[in-house]
């Protein structure tokens, strides 16, 4: 059976180890260019060193991206063109009348199919990102940012979880489906949304944000503010970034420190003189609130993202068994 | 081989509204090859495709050579099963064929594949999917017979073969079953295949099961009777009436005796096998049979 599947995925494998390799190559190139400009900019810095994470975030910041939406699409990818046509091929073609009928129960026909083309396309991709993981960690270590949504998701653990998603999601929609193109749409439709849900609503719940009060006259030194509104009703704080961390706050309203509002007079005066807002509010001894995950919370949310991905995975995988043991009827 | 190759009880499968087979009960005899036919869509595919355990009733139960049909791995070995238009895989060779043929069956017959891949002259490096029709016909015999399967299952296996390729096709299948020890049920709507190859019957039409039994039996159990109006309403006990037809002046049935004892009834004469068929597939349509007075085709 190990063999018939292998004999079956063959030119299918080849053409997606063709197009790994080529990315493969390309990233590799990407972590010589990273390492060669963060030699310049940073270790062998001369001058304008503090500048160095901008010029860095200028050059790189495009590609990064792209490349983890490209990640990300491949593995939508991955699960409609390997997932979704695992059984689906096979029932439009009537083989599976074929294969069904050779002394192989269907359980174990499934299993082999799961196992060869899920466990080759589950280490391609997985090695794919760590790949890219590797590559790019120089900017990923001066960016601090790995609870971004795309950064959060293409690094580490989390994209190995979702590989193993998107294949069983096209299994599943395939096998109840019974339509290659069909499902192979579905599956990419499901799975980019199930992350755009994931990102957005999901993965904050995996742990109660701390609420923490910064002061204004710390607030650049634990992190540094985004941006800062002045009017006629007060000051806010547009956006707060703490390094490594996950701010979920994106409006905090200005206070005084002892809990007392910073009035529309605060404002005004703040306007008034000729010195920046940060440094008259830090004056007036403002504060504000800031909810946020801390950076140690990294692998804990890494793991749990990767736990739910594998746990989806194996009710979608068994839908997909209790399907064809049932008979297609 | 005393257990009946395959036995039904009040067997039904439907489709949403749509009935595809009906209380169909069935004992069928190990050592037999079995025709089964019907017009399209009267549940030949149906029943073939429960007996080979790829979909399942809705009600009833079906038994294949003693076990429920794809139990496990033991059962499937014992069945082959060639499904209409005979599935290959296009990208595999025919080499390759045998060869899953050989990883995926336990009882595989080498020596009979590359025999029956000689005398039908299919090139082994070839892909399947550049095969003609009648070759995947052979390739797909091929496979379900060096299985080794106590029975075999083949589902409308001539139907999109040319006239050359399906005689070859019933050719290689009489001559594998007189040297295997293995039974055969297969479907078709030509009546005259069925009668070259076939020993034992089963008609079916509007789902259901018409009539069932050895041919011969059958043949000698069906008479058309013509006698003059009035005289043919009373007949034996046993003399079950099929189909009739009246003029004014005389009466042309159709009977079968089950009663076993010879039909003692003047202007009874035999009919043949596709008559017989005729008239039964007519009579499930609820139509007149055209056959009484000669045949229809």
């Amino acid at each position: 059976m190990i063999w018939l599947t292998w004999r079956q995925m063959r030119a299918q494998t080849l053409w997606t180890a063709a197009v790994l390799a080529a990315a493969a190559a390309y990233i590799l190139y990407l972590a010589w260019d990273v390492r060669d400009a963060y030699r310049t900019l940073v270790t062998e810095c001369t001058t304008a060193c503090d500048e160095a994470a901008h010029f860095l975030d200028d050059r790189f910041g495009m590609t990064l991206t792209l490349l983890g939406l490209l990640l990300l699409a491949g593995l939508a990818v991955f699960g409609a063109f390997w997932g979704a046509p695992l059984v689906t091929r096979e029932l439009e073609a009537g083989t599976h009348r074929l294969a069904w009928n050779q002394s192989v129960t269907r359980t174990r026909w499934l299993t082999a199919k799961l196992a060869v083309a899920g466990g080759a396309g589950v280490l391609l991709a997985g090695s794919v990102t760590l790949l890219l993981t590797w590559a790019v960690s120089p900017l990923d270590d001066l960016a601090d940012s790995r609870f971004h949504p795309i950064e959060f998701v293409t690094r580490n653990l989390a994209p190995f979880g979702y590989a193993v998603l998107a294949f069983t999601l096209g299994l599943a929609i395939g096998a109840l489906t019974r339509r290659t193109l069909a499902a192979m749409a579905l599956t990419l439709l499901v799975f980019l949304g199930f992350q755009l849900v994931m990102g957005g609503f999901v993965r904050p719940l995996y742990a109660e944000p701390v609420t923490e009060t910064i002061t204004m006259a710390e607030a650049n030194t634990v992190g540094y503010i985004d941006g800062l509104t002045l009017d006629d009703s007060g000051a806010t704080v547009m956006g707060y970034t703490i390094p490594g961390a996950w701010v979920v706050s994106d409006e905090m309203p200005v206070r005084m420190a002892d809990g007392t509002a910073f009035t529309a007079d605060d404002a005004d005066d703040c306007r008034a003189v000729n010195v920046p807002p940060d440094e008259c509010l830090s004056q007036k001894d403002a504060a504000f609130d800031v909810v946020y995950q801390p950076a140690d919370r990294y692998w804990r949310f890494q793991w749990t993202e990767f736990a739910i991905a594998l746990g989806l995975s194996a009710l979608l995988t068994g839908a997909a068994y209790w399907r064809l043991r049932r008979g297609l009827n | 081989m005393n257990t009946p190759v395959i036995a039904t009880n009040a067997l039904t499968k439907r489709y949403g509204p749509h009935a595809a087979l009906t209380d169909v009960t069935l004992d069928i005899p190990a050592g037999r090859i079995v025709g089964l036919v019907g017009p399209n869509g009267a549940g030949k595919s149906t029943l073939l495709a429960l007996a080979a355990g790829l979909i399942r009733p809705t009600a009833g139960t079906i038994d294949v050579l003693g076990n429920r049909p794809a139990a496990d791995a033991a059962q499937l070995a014992r069945v082959g099963f060639v499904a209409q238009d005979t599935p290959v895989y296009a990208q595999l060779t025919v080499a390759d064929h045998l060869r899953l043929g050989e990883k995926l069956n336990p009882r595989w017959d080498a020596k009979l594949a590359d025999e029956r891949l000689r005398q039908t002259g299919l090139d082994p490096a070839k892909k399947a999917g550049r095969l003609s029709g009648g070759q995947k016909a052979q390739l797909a015999l091929t496979l379900a017979a060096a299985k080794r399967p106590d029975l075999m299952i083949f589902d409308e296996p001539v139907a999109a073969l040319d006239p050359l390729a399906r005689r070859s096709f019933l050719q290689s299948l009489m001559e594998f079953v007189a040297d295997m020890d293995v039974s055969v049920l297969l479907s078709s709507h030509l009546i005259a295949d069925v009668e070259r190859v076939c020993d034992h019957l089963v008609i079916l039409a509007e789902s259901r099961v018409q009539v069932a039994g050895e041919i011969d039996d059958l043949t000698a159990a069906h008479h058309r009777i013509v006698g003059p109006r009035g005289a043919l309403d009373q007949l034996p006990p046993g003399v079950d009436v099929v189909a009739a037809d009246h003029t004014d002046r005389q009466t042309t049935l159709i009977v079968h005796n089950t009663a076993g004892a010879p039909l003692d009834l003047p202007g009874a004469e035999p009919i043949g096998l596709e008559d017989m068929v005729l008239t039964y597939l007519h009579r499930a349509e609820g139509l007149a049979a055209p056959i009484l007075q000669e045949t229809a085709r």
